[in-house]
Parts: structure tokens; C-alpha cells; sequence
């Protein structure tokens, strides 16, 4: 059952939703994966999604992102309805995503690879390339800049010519979302953002995201580091077994006593960890 | 071997160069495709017919053949697209199979079982070397290009090519059309430099030579074709006169060591780039620093940078 904050409504009325979500529904077989999920993100917010392992977070980001399809349910991204869309044509409403285990294209270079994402950002033709024209060599030019701008903006330490797969995880995560970047989203996807990376490393992607809403994007990022979560993210939903557990404030729902125990299993044990939790968040305050 | 036979190895060396390269551009966007030859086919016998019974010139002919192959890329692509990768592949090897019952069945065009003779004007070196030019340089430019750099994408991971607003079957309908214009070239300088089409002339085995050439070359780059046109025309030649009938044997085996130890073929941008930035961190660190990395290359640059 869903807990819904009770003294503040997620989404005010009246603000544009740059996500929409209602009654996503996923089983794969008999599982169900995603029942009957309501997410509502209005634009420029950051919002987490929660949950233990399983719980079908990616689940519902594949769905946004078009990689499968819904069996019931609604997704609108600034009005628009995306449910039974190509992936390409989301991506086109301005969809962009990272991927929980990373994706790059192998054999490519950084650059490359956050060039190859700015496909939609540029118009010169096969002729042009051809033709060597000058129209299409100024374009490659410009989007060699903007991707070293981009790879700049997300961090990324290594040379901008090194075979992206080659990078420490933590600059592969950094180069897929400078791809994501290049694609100009107006809705950023990250899927675990900061798996496999250390607090400095995930502090300075949470930094990022808050730049990145500064300059107009909406995020919604599906996050195991609690720290980071109720510092970052405005808005989170939790999920368990397919289902939205609670939605609202982060610090709030992590309260929540059945959250922790979809976290933790057994109360005594989520009554400890939050213990710890909390006395970790004290520490680092100082 | 005899300069004329060389000259004549060499020459169909660089007509499979151009249906290696013909096989590399669908590849490039992620489709196995043997319809090249089909394409060419289509090509040489057009050329055949319009210069026997029109008498148009070769020239003329050869545009037409491009054209006509490009023509045929766009509409085999809107057929067959949509099919998943294996079955694509199967579809466009069936392609070629049909094209010899085809030829075979149109005697009054393509002269049936018997062949036709075409006529020999652009089998020469100019033109050969010529149109290679021009496909490299094609091809060259293209890579960097708005379209290669999407077509990078489809090929290594359609999935997230899409989240990056490319369309795979757009690319792939692009890469059919490139891969029709470079075969539709090949077959006429295939028909060509033979004088003599028949319907064995772009069958199943110019298929299988023209794809083992971009494996072994590398199929990841578009210089990879054509050296592994070159080496795998000119090899089993090499290797008849010491190796007599075996050659066979030992250019079936050198593919598949090949294969197994440079997966990617013999021209591998990828492996460069390993190598290159395994060379710039060994330069970077100290040289008594013994890092994990083989010292195969990095071995002399680290004696450089200790210099
Ligand atoms: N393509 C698929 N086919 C079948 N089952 C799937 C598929 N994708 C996910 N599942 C199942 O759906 C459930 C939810 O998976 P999902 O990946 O969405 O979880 P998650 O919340 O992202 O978990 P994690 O934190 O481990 O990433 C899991 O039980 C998983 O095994
Ligand atoms: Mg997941």
C-alpha cells in the first residue's frame, strides 16, 4: 500500500510534470516486476527511486526509456504519451539515460562516444561529409568542443582519446552521462549513478545533478546511497516487489516502518541500521 | 608465377576489395548482408545487356550500375530491415541464390546458362584504382562523419543507440544503400576485367571470399576490407607453388588463427588505441616503476623515456 505524505502533497497543483507515470504495470512470466506504479515528476525536480535489489526500479526506467513495453499503465513526458513509443522517438521527446551496468560502445573514444550522442544536435548530410564540405567540418569541430565542454562539466579525469572502455568505473559512469548530456535531455534517466564509486566521487555527482537541475533538466535517479539520496533528491519512491511502497520526502519516507523493513528485513534490524544511519549523517555534518 | 598471372591476381584482389567493402558498409550498421553480390549481379548483367544491345558506353554503365545497386540497397532494406540480424543475413544469402535462378531463367537478357560476353574498357588499372580511391575516400569520410559515428553506435549497441535518438533501421537503410552503390561498382568491374559473366560469376563462393576478406582484414574499419581483400587474394597464390594442392588447407588455417588471436581482423583501430595508451602510461610512470602491463610495446618506450 502506497503511504503518501500527509501534511504535503508531492507534486503542488498547477506545476508542468515533466514525468508522468500512472498504473505502470510489468510481469516477465509470472513475476511482477512493476504493479501499478504512480510516479509524478514535475519539471526541474530531482527525484530518487528506492528499494532493495529486485524491487524493479530499472524496470520502470527501461519502460520510460521504451526498451520494453508496458502491459498496463500510462507514461507522458511534457504531455506527451510515450507508453507505446520507439525508444529513438523518446529519446527525441528528450529522454535521456545512463545504465545501471555501464554501456559504452567498445572500440570508440571518449569523444567519440559523447559525440555520438549529439546525432540529434546535428544536421549536416552524408553529401556534406563527402563533399568536404565546409558546414560539416565546422560541425565536427563545434561538437569536439561541446563533448570536451560536457566531459568537462561531468568530471571525467582521463584524456578525452582514450578508448572509453578502458576508464575506472567511475569515469565510464561520468563519460555515459556526458553521452546522455549530448543528446540536450530535458528529462535525465541515471540508473545508479554512483555504483562502484567512493563518497568524494559520488559527492561530486551529486553536486552535478544539482547543476544540472540549475540549468533546467529534470532527474530522476534510482540511488542505493541513502547519504546521498536525503541530500540531493527533493522527492523520492520507494519500491519493494514491483510494487511503490511510499512516496514524499526522502528523510520521511526512509522513516517510514515499513520501508526499513523492505530494506532490512526483520524491524529490530531496520530500527539498528537507521541508528547507525543517522549517526553517520551526524559525523559527516561536522 | 608469371607477371601477368600476378597482374591478374592483383587486379581481382582489388574487385573483392570493393564487394569486401560493399559487405563492411551493412556491417558497419550492424547487418550481416551477402546481398552485395547479388547487388553486383544485378549490375554486370544490366552493364552486359545496355552495352551489348544498346551500346551505351561503359562509363555510362558503370554509373548506372551504382546507381542501380544504391536503387536495390534502398529496396532490399525496406524489405528486409525489420528481420532479426540471423534471419537478415539468411534472407540476403537466399538473395543471392534467387539471382542465379534468375540469370538462368532470363536467357534473352543475361544469356541463360551459357553467359554473355561484356565489354573490357574499364578493366584496367586507371579505372580499378580509380574507383578504389574513391570508395576509401568515401568511406574515410564517412567515418567521422554524423552517420558513421551513428553507425559505430548501432553496430556495437542498437539498444542505446536508440536512447541516443538514432534511428538503427534509418542507419541501417543507409548502410544498405552504400553497401548497394559499392557492389553495384564491383560488379561491373567484376564483369569487366572477365570479359565473361555467367550465372557462377556472383555466386555463393565470390560471397564467402568477399566476407572472409573483411574478417580477416577487420571488420571494424573501413581500411580492413581492402587489406584483407589483398591478402586473401594474393595469399593462396603464394602459397600454391611451395604448398601445392595443400594451399587450401593452409589459408583455411591461417583464417581461423587469425580469428581466434585478432578477433577483429588484421587492421584493428581498437587494438592501436590499447596499445597506444598502454605506451603513454608507460611513459608516464617511472621506470622503475614495473607496472602490470606485458612489456611487448611498452618495453622499448619505456627504455626510450630511462634514455
Ligand atoms: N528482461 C527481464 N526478463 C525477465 N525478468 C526480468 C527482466 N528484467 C527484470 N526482471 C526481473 O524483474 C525484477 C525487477 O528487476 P529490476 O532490474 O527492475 O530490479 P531493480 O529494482 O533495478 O534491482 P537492482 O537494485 O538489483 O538493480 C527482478 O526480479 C528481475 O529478475
Ligand atoms: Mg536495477
Amino acid at each position: 500500500m502506497t503511504q503518501l505524505l500527509p501534511d504535503r502533497d508531492t507534486v503542488e497543483p498547477g506545476t508542468e510534470l515533466a514525468v508522468d507515470i500512472v498504473g505502470l504495470t510489468k510481469a516477465f512470466g509470472g513475476l511482477r516486476a512493476v504493479d501499478d506504479v504512480t510516479i509524478r515528476v514535475p519539471r526541474g525536480r530531482i527525484h530518487g527511486i528506492l528499494g532493495p535489489n529486485g524491487a524493479g526500479k530499472t524496470t520502470v526506467l527501461n519502460m520510460v526509456s521504451g526498451f520494453i513495453q508496458a502491459d498496463a499503465g500510462r507514461i507522458e513526458v511534457f504531455g506527451a504519451d510515450v507508453t507505446r513509443m520507439q525508444p529513438f522517438r523518446i529519446a527525441r521527446q528528450g529522454v535521456g539515460r545512463t545504465y545501471q551496468n555501464i554501456r559504452l560502445f567498445p572500440g570508440l573514444t571518449v569523444l567519440e562516444t559523447v559525440v555520438a550522442g549529439a546525432y540529434m544536435q546535428r544536421s549536416s548530410t552524408i553529401a556534406g561529409a563527402i563533399l568536404f564540405s565546409p558546414g560539416e567540418r565546422r560541425e565536427r569541430r563545434e561538437m569536439r568542443e561541446r563533448a570536451t565542454e560536457l566531459l568537462d562539466k561531468v568530471g571525467v579525469r582521463a584524456g578525452s582519446s582514450a578508448l572509453a572502455e578502458t576508464l575506472s568505473y567511475g569515469d565510464q559512469r561520468r563519460v555515459e552521462i556526458a553521452r546522455a548530456l549530448a543528446t540536450n535531455p530535458r528529462v535525465l534517466l541515471l540508473d545508479e549513478p554512483t555504483a562502484g564509486m567512493n563518497d568524494a566521487e559520488s559527492e561530486e555527482v551529486g553536486r552535478l545533478l544539482l547543476d544540472l537541475r540549475d540549468l533546467g533538466l529534470t532527474l530522476i535517479l534510482i540511488e542505493h546511497n541513502m547519504r546521498l539520496v536525503e541530500e540531493f533528491c527533493e522527492s523520492v519512491s520507494v519500491m519493494n516487489s514491483g510494487a511503490l511502497l511510499a512516496e514524499g520526502a526522502p528523510t520521511w519516507c526512509l522513516e517510514q516502518d515499513d520501508v526499513k523493513e523492505a530494506y532490512f528485513g526483520k524491524r529490530s534490524d531496520a530500527a539498528r541500521i537507521a541508528t547507525l544511519r543517522r549517526a553517520r549523517r551526524g559525523e559527516s555534518g561536522t | 608465377m608469371s607477371t601477368t598471372a600476378w597482374l591478374t591476381t592483383l587486379q581481382f584482389a582489388g574487385v573483392n576489395a570493393l564487394f569486401a567493402l560493399a559487405i563492411y558498409a551493412s556491417l558497419w550498421t550492424g547487418v550481416l548482408s551477402l546481398a552485395p553480390i547479388f547487388f553486383g549481379a544485378v549490375s554486370a548483367f544490366t552493364f552486359g545487356y545496355l552495352a551489348g544491345v544498346t551500346g551505351l558506353s561503359p562509363v555510362l554503365c558503370l554509373i548506372i550500375g551504382v546507381a542501380l545497386g544504391a536503387g536495390l540497397g534502398a529496396v532490399t532494406a525496406g524489405l528486409l530491415v525489420r528481420l532479426e540480424s540471423h534471419y537478415l543475413a539468411m534472407a540476403t544469402i537466399a538473395m543471392v541464390l534467387i539471382g542465379r535462378v534468375v540469370i538462368l531463367n532470363l536467357p534473352e537478357y543475361t544469356g541463360g546458362a551459357t553467359g554473355t560476353l561484356v565489354p573490357g574498357d574499364l578493366g584496367t588499372w586507371a579505372w580499378l584504382i580509380g574507383t578504389l580511391v574513391v570508395a576509401g575516400y568515401v568511406m574515410s569520410r564517412l567515418a567521422g562523419s554524423r552517420f558513421g559515428l551513428a553507425a559505430d553506435a548501432v553496430r556495437e549497441d542498437p539498444a542505446v543507440a536508440q536512447t541516443l535518438a538514432i534511428s538503427p533501421r534509418r542507419i541501417q537503410f543507409v548502410g544498405f544503400m552504400l553497401s548497394g552503390a559499392l557492389g553495384g561498382a564491383a560488379g561491373v568491374f567484376q564483369a569487366s576485367f572477365l570479359q565473361y559473366i555467367g550465372p557462377d560469376t556472383f555466386y555463393t563462393h565470390l560471397g564467402f571470399v568477399s566476407l572472409a576478406a573483411v574478417v580477416l582484414g577487420g571488420a571494424f574499419y573501413w581500411l580492413g576490407p581492402i587489406v584483407g581483400a589483398v591478402v586473401f587474394t594474393i595469399l593462396p597464390e603464394l602459397l600454391r607453388e611451395p604448398m601445392g594442392e595443400y594451399d587450401r588447407v593452409v589459408t583455411g588455417v591461417l583464417l581461423v588463427l587469425i580469428i581466434i588471436y585478432m578477433p577483429r581482423g588484421l587492421v584493428d583501430v581498437r587494438r592501436l588505441r590499447l596499445l597506444k595508451a598502454r605506451w603513454w602510461r608507460s611513459r608516464a610512470s617511472s621506470p622503475s616503476d614495473d607496472g602490470p602491463e606485458p612489456t611487448d610495446v611498452a618495453g622499448p618506450a619505456r627504455a626510450e623515456a630511462a634514455s
